[in-house]
This record gives C-alpha cells, sequence and structure tokens, in this order.
C-alpha cells in the first residue's frame, strides 16, 4: 500500500467508509467492493472455448472449481494500448480476481496488479444522470469516488453479469 | 426418539410399497389363471406380511383392509369363494385402496371416502364366514412367528449420490496425482500411486454397485398398468417382461420411468390394434407387449415391442413435408431409419394422420430429452403390420463415464463413448465436397463430415464446411457420432485415448451454450471440454 492511500486513510478514520479492490481497465482506474472479491490470483491457464461471447476468454481451473474468465476491457469496448500492439493479446502476465456472486464464481482479467484502498463513502458520487441516460443497458456503475487526483469508477459487479447474461442469450 | 420413528415409518412404507406392487403382479396373474394355488399363497403371503407390519407400526387402517383383503383370499384358497368377475373387481378395488392409504399415511386429513368397498369385503367374507376357526390359526401363526432382523438396510439414495460425488473427485485428483508422479519420476511417489488407483476404483465400483437396483423394481409396476389401459382401451393385451433382473443406478431407472410408461401407453392405446381387426389381419387375437432388458458392454438395454400395426411410413413423410422441415422429393429420399428419427423432434405430431403418436400433451421429443439427460440414446424400429419397437440404451452408471478424448487447436475435448459409433482414419481423397458439406463413404454408408476446427473456429457468416482446402495434412482422424439414428463424421486433429470422465456442470455464465456438456479436469489440472452430441446433432439438422 502506498503512503498517499495510509494518508487518506487518516483522514477520513471517523467517516464510514467503503473498502475496494481498485484496478485499471485502459487508461481509467476502477474498483469493486472487497465483499464482492472472493481472491486475486496469477492468472491460471485459460481453456480457450470457441462460440461463446469475445469478452470471454474461456475457463480456468482455480483450486478444483472451473469459472468463466472476462475480460471487462472487451467487454466495455475500451482500447488497450496492449490490445493494439499484437493481434493475439496475452493474459500469462495478468492477474485474475475470482468475484463471487449469489450461486456462481467468475474471474475478472486484469493487467497491473491490483490495489486495495478504503474511500469515504460521502467521496463516491452517484453517477452523472446523462451518462446513465446514454448507456440504458449499462448502468453497471455504482459511482464515481474521488480521492486527491485520482478518479475511480465502482463497478457494480452484480449489474455487469446480469447483463453479461442477458448478451449471452443473443449469442 | 422422533428420528427413530421416523425413520422406521420410512422404512414401512418402503416395504410396503413394494408389497403393494407385488401385490398387484400376482393379482393380475391371478385373473388369468384362478386356480393357480402358488401365486394364491403368494399373494396371501404379502398381505399377511403386510397386516402384521402396519399393525406394528400403528396404521390400523391398513391392518384392518389388508386383514379383510387376506380373509376374502382365505376363502378363495379354499375354494368355498371362486375367483369370479365381481369378486376380482372386489379384489383389485381393495388392493387399490391400500395403495392409496399407503401413499396418504402422512396425511392427518385423509379420510376414505367411500366407505362401500369394505362393506363389499365384509359380504365376501360372510359368504364363507362359516369358518371362524381359520381366523383363530391365522393370529396363532403371527404370534408364532420367528423374528428375524432383514440383511437389507434401506437407504436414502441423496447419502449415495452424495458418495459417488465424492468418488467423482476423488478421481480426478488420483489422476492428478499419477501425472505428478510421473512428472516428479519419484519410484515412491508412483508406487503410492499405483495403490491409490486401484483402492479408488474399487471404492468407485463399491458405491456405484450400491446404487444399483433391478430393472424389475419397475417392470414389475407394468403389469397392473398394462391390464389397466387396457380394460380401458377395450383391447386384450398381454404383456411378457423379460431380464428383471438385470441392474441398473436407480437415478437411472428413476428418470425413464415416465418415458416408459408414456412408451408403453402409447404401444396399447395406438399401436395394438383392437381383437376385430387383428382377426382381419389373421393375428392372434391378443396383442403382445414386450419389455425386455439386457447387458451390453457397459451399458443397458431397455426394449419395448409391440405386435400391433406398426408406424405409418408414408404418413410421418407427409407430416414431415407438412412442418415444412423438408421438401417432398427430399423427403421421398430419406431411409427409413431417417424417416423415423423425425418423431422426436420438438413438436412433431400426427395427430390427425396416423395415430400411432397423437401425444397427449407430452411427445416423443420429451421422452427423448429425457434420455438425453443421462446420456443415453432411443432407437425406434418399425414394420408395418408386424409392430414397433424401442430400444433405450442407457449408461449402468451416471456419475463416471466413458468417453473418447481428443484434441482440435489445442484445445482438449471429450465426447461420450455413448454417443460414438467408430473411429476411422480416411485420406483427404475419399473426403468429396458435396454441397455445403464434406461427405465420405464409411462402411457402404455416406456420411456427411465436418471439420470441427472450422465449425468451432468460424462464425456463421464465415462457416464453409464444404471445403477441403482448410484440411490439414493428408489423413484425416474422423469419429464417427451417432445420435437419433442419424450419423456425422467430425475430423479433429489429434485423437488420444478412451478414458472414464467426471463430468461437472459448467457454471454462469456458461451454463447456456448449448454445444458443451460440460467441462472435466484431466490428469494434468487441464481442463477438457466436453462436446454435447445431441447438440452439435441439432445444430446441423435446423441448418438444413
Amino acid at each position: 500500500m502506498n503512503t498517499e492511500s495510509i494518508s487518506e486513510k487518516k483522514e477520513v478514520n471517523r467517516e464510514p467508509s467503503v473498502h475496494l479492490i481498485v484496478f485499471k481497465l485502459g487508461s481509467e482506474e476502477y474498483g469493486i467492493r472487497i465483499e464482492q472479491v472472493k481472491e486475486v490470483t496469477f492468472t491460471p491457464e485459460i481453456a480457450r472455448m470457441p462460440k461463446i461471447p469475445v469478452f470471454i476468454k474461456g475457463v480456468a481451473n482455480i483450486r478444483g472449481d472451473i469459472i468463466a474468465l472476462l475480460d471487462l476491457e472487451e467487454r466495455f469496448h475500451i482500447s488497450s494500448s496492449a490490445l493494439v500492439n499484437g493481434e493475439a493479446k496475452s493474459y500469462s502476465k495478468s492477474y485474475t480476481l475470482v468475484l463471487e456472486a449469489k450461486d456462481y464464481t467468475i474471474g475478472l482479467l486484469v493487467r497491473e496488479v491490483p490495489q486495495s484502498l478504503s474511500i469515504p463513502v460521502s467521496r463516491i458520487e452517484k453517477t452523472p444522470s446523462f451518462i446513465q441516460d446514454l448507456q440504458i443497458n449499462d448502468n453497471y456503475i455504482e459511482g464515481i469516488g474521488k480521492l486527491g487526483e485520482r478518479l475511480i469508477i465502482v463497478l457494480d459487479i452484480h449489474k455487469i453479469l446480469t447483463f453479461d447474461e442477458a448478451e449471452q442469450l443473443k449469442a | 426418539m422422533k428420528s427413530r420413528e421416523q425413520e422406521y415409518k420410512e422404512i414401512f412404507i418402503a416395504e410396503a410399497l413394494e408389497y403393494f406392487d407385488a401385490l398387484n403382479r400376482h393379482i393380475s396373474n391371478l385373473e388369468k389363471t384362478p386356480d393357480d394355488d402358488q401365486i394364491l399363497a403368494e399373494i396371501f403371503r404379502l398381505l399377511h406380511n403386510l397386516k402384521a407390519n402396519a399393525k406394528a407400526i400403528g396404521y390400523l387402517p391398513i391392518s384392518d383392509l389388508a386383514h379383510k383383503l387376506e380373509t376374502a383370499f382365505e376363502l378363495v384358497r379354499k375354494h368355498e369363494l371362486t375367483f369370479s368377475n365381481e369378486v376380482a373387481t372386489v379384489l383389485f378395488d381393495g388392493i387399490d385402496l391400500l395403495g392409496e392409504l399407503l401413499s396418504n399415511v402422512d396425511d392427518p386429513n385423509y379420510k376414505i371416502l367411500d366407505e362401500s368397498l369394505f362393506h363389499n369385503l365384509d359380504i365376501l367374507a360372510e359368504n364363507g364366514a362359516t369358518k371362524d376357526l381359520s381366523e383363530a390359526t391365522k393370529v396363532q401363526k403371527l404370534n408364532a412367528r420367528n423374528l428375524t432382523l432383514s440383511d437389507l438396510i434401506y437407504i436414502q439414495i441423496k447419502k449415495l449420490d452424495h458418495l459417488l460425488n465424492l468418488v467423482g473427485e476423488l478421481i480426478i485428483d488420483r489422476d492428478r496425482i499419477i501425472s505428478l508422479s510421473k512428472d516428479l519420476n519419484s519410484e515412491d511417489l508412483k508406487a503410492v500411486s499405483s495403490h491409490l488407483y486401484r483402492i479408488t476404483e474399487e471404492i468407485q465400483f463399491s458405491v456405484m454397485d450400491a446404487r444399483l437396483v433391478n430393472v424389475g423394481t419397475l417392470f414389475n409396476k407394468f403389469p397392473r398398468i398394462v391390464r389397466d389401459i387396457a380394460q380401458a382401451e377395450q383391447k386384450e393385451i398381454q404383456l411378457e417382461i423379460i431380464g428383471q433382473d438385470i441392474q441398473i443406478d436407480r437415478n437411472i431407472l428413476q428418470i425413464i420411468t415416465d418415458s416408459l410408461l408414456h412408451l408403453v401407453r402409447n404401444a396399447i392405446s395406438h399401436g395394438v390394434e383392437k381383437t376385430a381387426d387383428r382377426l382381419k389381419k389373421n393375428k392372434p387375437r391378443q396383442g403382445t407387449l414386450t419389455l425386455s432388458a439386457q447387458s451390453d458392454r457397459d451399458n443397458v438395454l431397455i426394449k419395448l415391442s409391440d405386435d400391433g400395426r406398426g408406424i405409418d411410413i408414408p404418413a410421418v413423410k407427409k407430416a414431415i413435408v407438412a412442418r415444412k422441415s423438408l421438401t417432398a422429393d427430399l423427403v421421398d429420399d430419406l431411409h427409413e431409419n431417417e424417416v423415423l428419427s423425425y418423431l422426436f423432434e420438438p413438436g412433431f405430431s400426427m395427430a390427425k394422420e396416423v395415430t400411432e403418436f397423437s401425444g397427449r400433451g407430452v411427445g416423443l421429443d420429451v421422452v427423448k430429452n429425457a434420455i438425453d439427460s443421462i446420456g443415453g440414446r432411443i432407437q425406434v424400429t418399425s414394420e408395418k403390420d408386424k409392430g414397433t419397437t424401442f430400444t433405450l440404451h442407457l449408461p449402468t452408471s451416471i456419475a463416471v463415464k466413458g468417453a473418447l478424448l481428443f484434441e482440435v487447436e489445442e484445445g482438449y475435448y471429450a465426447i461420450l463413448l455413448m454417443h460414438t459409433d467408430s473411429v476411422v482414419s480416411i485420406d483427404k481423397d475419399e473426403l468429396h465436397e458435396v454441397g455445403n458439406m464434406l461427405v465420405a463413404n464409411i462402411k457402404n454408408e455416406t456420411i456427411p463430415v465436418i471439420y470441427l476446427r472450422e465449425f468451432l473456429n468460424s462464425n456463421d457468416a464465415h462457416m464453409n464446411l464444404g471445403s477441403k482446402d482448410r484440411l490439414n495434412g493428408t489423413v484425416q482422424n474422423i469419429i464417427i457420432i451417432v445420435y437419433n439414428n442419424r450419423r456425422l463424421g467430425l475430423i479433429v486433429d489429434k485423437l488420444y485415448r478412451q478414458q472414464d470422465i467426471v463430468i461437472k456442470p459448467l457454471n454462469k455464465p456458461l451454463d447456456n451454450i448449448e454445444i458443451y456438456g460440460g467441462v472435466t479436469l484431466l490428469g494434468t489440472g487441464k481442463v477438457c471440454l466436453v462436446l454435447d452430441v445431441p447438440a452439435i446433432t441439432r445444430y446441423f439438422i435446423s441448418k438444413k
């Protein structure tokens, strides 16, 4: 944990805060509430599965559980620098956030080591309404957290998964 | 203790229901041979035991009824009462009521609606009630009965399911350890793992064995059912049962119960002709239904045959055209087997054209789905005026299944052996481009063949299955799969081996991807995708 976040913590000590796991997609930072994250691990070998939506990269064996791995950059259509260079993206040096929903587990692929940090509830703003209006189906953004210079998009993982399923059926 | 009491009750019910089945079987037989003393003695014994057990556990209405029936049968046995039509009706009703009481035993609000049956039974008993002595001897017999504990224990299937799941997990880990011991090249580890292999093999076998039941437990319910349906349809039908003692996993038997009932009902209602029609065709007046079971390697074959009118192939063809599944000239060229396979398509009904398969809200597609779900398959053959035979190929056991492993583009895949017909290697030149497909002549049959790599990797718009250009190398490995009487060849990159696998279901959000039946872990820890043959075949049928 870096010094910045520690000083932030001190400052907000008495306020109720939200504990997030923060990771980068493209050039922005995204966060997911720690309760929804089961573990963070090096990405295991991915078994490619033909005939599934492109943003699901396949399945992997994590301690005997076989879970689907999602690339949110592709899911959100975010262009990342890594994507432009090579045609095939490699996930060999990436990390997997294992998320636990009510009745199943799923993995998110992220490029850099995810960080853990606390942010006061008051620093998380509701999503500006016009963004909600623009992306009717995509209101998986729970809010936008501001911490000094940083801007963290807080995701509601349950909504991402629900939407995946909807799109899934079309595929 | 309450739970102990509950357990006793459950055991009583389980036993009583077995008795009930047996009673039904015997009384149906008795109706045909009313003088058979052996059957009478057996009925007598069953009622007697049932009465005693019901009394012991405190189910008095059941023991009373069993007692009354027993008295009536006693009279029949002593030839003081003839097993005539009226008598038979009362006794059948009595046994039905017994079944009703058994299934409502836990309902405190349940009341017998019609007391007249008791009255009838009393009248029967009184007709020969001069011998009050017989009653007394019976009570004595009851008291003199030796107390013996059964060698059987009743166990909830849930517990066995759990055990079998654990065995599945164990096997995956075992294979993992064996492959690690090879990688590490440690002699000690190899010795231990080969011992582990033997033990898990034995555990697996024992648990699977514990779940096996006789097919007879299901078959023996049918004499009564057939009698009732035949009577309702005013048809004369005899049922032959063969191979009751073939063993099969209890859950598989459970899953096919409704399907078999459906097929039997169809066979009686629509397959077998009325007596007058049969005589016109020079057939024996009594129709015959044969329900048989036999072992076939690791599978069990259950066959249901009737000697009725058979399926009207031209009418099925008409129905195919009417549904616009195929054009008339294409249908004309179809092989008979293929015509029949359309009967299993969802929503396929020929209610108007032929009555043989007019459904009652349940079609043959439902039967087929049930059988697919346990990795089995169903076949039908039929000959005009000779009859129809349905054959169910069922796995003996659920959890561990034989599969063929192969590789496509560095990914591991498996197909259940149940769905594979054969494996062949043929030269590229023997494949021909026909329309949008490849075909090959294999064992004198023209079989469509698809290049699995192309099928898996191209989206529908760019898929080109009719071109040989994309094939690698000259010799092609082809797995021939069979489903619903149709054969399809799959070209794979590399063939591996046969192996028993434990299939894990795919979780959300991948649980709806049709072509996968699940995944399994290989000994190396690698994920292997299990292809769902029914779904792949369906894909190509809908394509056409």
